[in-house]
């Protein structure tokens, strides 16, 4: 239902988006993981028609996406930002950003009853929402996205600087979304998330898609190993002079950056002789992890950069 | 259209949540009005009543010393009062000579312990052989003093703030630049209103009319030349406040969220001009309403005040939707914008007559709104149809819609 091909934004000399191409369909929930400045915010903001000066096709239902203004009733946005007014109650935000939707106004009341339960705020609808903690307010946020039963919703970090709780219950709603057919895109840094809640994962950095697939597929990239996480005061051109001539199937240079890298090794006998060639060059190692496969050696792996920083 | 209408609703009804800045912004020019009426207006004609003497010491010498004294000293106060200030021991002496019915002191600290909260206590001292004329003292005195409390209660923060210009005489006192202080005090409103009506009101009531000797027609001229100009220079503030909201949209994400809806950049720039131009209307006629009932200020025929208001408050609005599509953010407006609207204010008319300004300065008021308001509403007042005003207003008002509309669509494609 969404085709996205060579969608390509610079800001200045910043290249935002490079030749991102994805395709979603009917009830997928996609989780587009990425580490901060990958471009994803960028994203949303273009497909939610809020942001111009770009190349590239979107093609939603069959026809582009920006050719009227009429399809944005189909498309739901949550942005990063609370974006509501906060001296008015739920559900008087609800009925406002609902009805600047085609949505008849008995339908939108009914609606807004409705999404205030699922979201768990229907005891609170009538309170001034600048009363609400960090965690309601995500979920009213989220809230306002779902009110007109978009095909599309597109979410964007909409878990930031909430508890735990609050993190999983926003998690639940949109895999409920998902399963009831709405196509859903949500960005995160945060691995966890997409593990739990999505049908696929893309990773994405520097305006571009790495890798894709089910969280199965994208482990299969980095094999059935070991891995070891070092980080130190070096450079990455250090690092794998260090290592270069050590024997290829038993040790292998994943990824190398500045202060951090990641090998793979066939056993763990392998350690201390990277170890060794390390202090033999005089890098300074401050933390060196071991690591069974996962999305985060994934992660690693395809950027050089830890999601963490 | 229907979205258009929905954003305009949506923002009357967030500001009549959180209605403190316009009901403070509509307080002040009424308080203003009946201080200027107070002193410029006629002295009050041969009494029926002798007036009562009251002596005050006053041990404070401080702001709310001053209010209290000032209060006293009003022309409404004085047709029953004669008020002396006075040495304590003097005072007192007096008082035993049974030459006053009622001396009040003043505690020292009075000023700084109400700003801090701490109860404080007037002391009146009646004269025991008098018995109806301390009472009317008295309760005079406790009426102030509700008020006065009542305001710093409600204010407090903002009182605090402007502590710097309490040691002017009450004269110079700069009240003007009291309403960006009183514009902070967001969600007191309500208590705010509940203690300033009393006082307005009270200034008022039946116990001046038993006095027998109110000037009706001559002081409702005085209030009804003077409340225009007040008025005016306060629908500038309140449509400011409105409109300050388009940018603040733009800092906090609701523009970009609205623009990812259905809605035209044009509807919503539509719906924030028309709802500065219809909440600054309805501002402007509440305004003049209470300065009816309270002042009986008179405003001539009401479909010429209609249309004369409903002009200048489209001037108003289209000024303040050019200004807020140029200025970078909130803190620019708030910088910029007081200083144009008492410029505005000050050549305009609204601060002094026109007649009391040097010559050569009168030909700029011709480029304020201030200044053909207020025209018009004196034409208005004798029953002529204020054409120059409307005309002027009315054109220039379009001009100037003519250069937001583009600047602010530019404004809401670029902050997404
Ligand atoms: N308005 C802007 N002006 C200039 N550069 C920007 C702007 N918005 C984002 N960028 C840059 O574009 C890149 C992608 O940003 P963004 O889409 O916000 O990433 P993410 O949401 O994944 O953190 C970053 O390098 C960021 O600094
Ligand atoms: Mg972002």
């Amino acid at each position: 239902m969404l085709e996205i091909r060579n969608l390509t934004k610079s800001y200045g000399d910043v290249l935002a988006l490079d030749r991102f191409s994805l395709d979603l369909a009917k009830g997928e929930v996609l989780g587009l993981l990425g580490p901060n400045g990958a471009g994803k915010t960028t994203l949303i903001s273009i497909l939610a028609g809020t942001l111009g000066g770009f190349t590239g096709t979107v093609t939603f239902q069959g026809q582009s996406l920006f050719a009227s203004r009429q399809l944005k009733n189909r498309l739901g946005i949550v942005p990063q930002d609370m974006a509501f007014y906060e001296d008015l109650s739920a559900m008087d935000n609800l009925l406002f950003w609902g009805g600047l939707y085609d949505v008849p106004r008995a339908e939108l009341k009914r609606r807004a009853a409705e999404i205030l339960e699922l979201v768990e705020l229907a005891g609170r609808a009538k309170e001034p929402v600048k009363k609400f903690s960090g965690g309601m307010k995500r979920r009213l946020n989220t809230a306002i996205g779902l009110l007109h039963k978009p095909d599309l919703l597109l979410l964007d970090e909409p878990t930031v600087g909430i508890d735990v709780q609050a993190k999983v219950s926003i998690l639940d709603i949109i895999r409920n979304v998902g399963a009831a057919g709405t196509a859903v895109i949500f960005t995160t840094h945060q691995l966890a998330e997409v593990e739990t809640a999505c049908s696929r994962i893309a990773i994405m950095d520097k305006g571009r898609i790495l890798a894709q697939g089910t969280l199965d597929e994208l482990v299969r990239i980095v094999g059935e190993r070991t891995f070891v996480e070092i980080s130190g005061e070096f450079g990455a051109g250090a690092f794998s002079e260090a290592i270069q001539d050590m024997p290829a199937p038993s040790v292998e240079l994943m990824s190398a950056g500045d202060n951090l890298a990641l090998l793979a090794v066939s056993d763990t006998d392998q350690i201390p002789r990277v170890m060794d060639r390390l202090f033999g060059r005089k890098l300074a190692v401050t933390d060196l992890t071991i690591k069974s496969p996962s999305l985060e050696t994934v992660f690693l792996k395809l950027t050089g950069r830890s999601l963490r920083d | 259209m229907r979205r258009l209408l929905h954003v305009f609703t949506n923002d009357v009804r967030r500001h009549l949540r959180a209605p403190l800045v316009i009901v403070v912004f509509m307080a002040i020019p009424l308080a203003m009005t009946a201080l200027i009426g107070a002193v410029f207006g006629p002295k009050p004609g041969a009494n029926a009543l002798p007036r009562i003497a009251v002596l005050v010491v006053d041990r404070d010498k401080s702001v709310a010393s001053k209010l209290l004294l000032g209060a006293f000293d009003s022309a409404r106060m004085k047709e029953m009062f004669e008020v002396t200030v006075i040495g304590e021991s003097e005072g007192r002496e007096r008082m035993k000579a049974g030459r006053a019915s009622a001396m009040i002191v003043v505690p020292e600290r009075f000023t700084l312990d109400l700003m801090e909260w701490k109860p404080v206590a007037l002391t009146v001292v009646r004269n025991p052989a008098e018995q109806f004329l301390p009472d009317v003292a008295e309760e005079a005195v406790n009426t102030l003093a509700v008020v006065l409390s009542g305001a710093v209660r409600a204010f407090g923060d903002e009182v605090r703030g402007i502590r710097a210009m309490m040691d002017l005489p009450l004269e110079a006192f700069p009240w003007a630049s009291l309403a960006p202080e009183l514009a902070k005090a967001q969600s007191k409103v309500i208590a705010a209103s509940k203690y300033l009506d009393p006082l307005l009101i009270r200034l008022e009531s039946e116990e001046v009319k038993t006095a027998g000797s109110r000037p009706a027609v001559t002081r409702a001229d005085v209030f009804s030349a003077v409340l225009p100009g007040m008025a005016i220079m306060f629908l500038l503030f309140i449509v400011q406040t409105v409109m300050r909201d388009i940018l603040a949209e733009r800092e906090d994400g609701t523009l970009r969220r609205m623009m990812s809806a259905p809605l035209r950049p044009l509807e919503l720039v539509g719906a924030r001009i028309l709802g500065g131009w219809l909440m600054g209307l309805a501002v402007l006629l509440v305004m003049a309403a209470a300065g009816r009932l309270l002042f009986g200020a008179t405003w001539g025929p009401f479909g010429y005040f209609l249309l004369l208001g409903a002009t200048a408050a489209f001037w108003v609005a289209a000024f303040f939707a050019l200004f807020h599509a140029l200025v970078a953010n909130r803190n620019q407006a708030g910088a910029i914008g007081a200083p144009v609207i008492l410029v505005f204010s000050l050549f305009g008319g609204s601060m002094m007559s026109p007649d009391a300004m040097p010559a050569a300065f009168r030909p700029i008021g011709l480029f304020t709104p201030n200044r053909w308001f207020i025209d018009g509403a004196a034409l208005v007042r004798d029953g002529r149809f204020p054409l120059a005003a409307v005309a002027v207003l009315g054109a220039s008002g379009l001009a100037l819609l003519a250069l937001a509309v583009p600047a602010l669509l530019r404004q809401t494609r670029s902050a997404s």
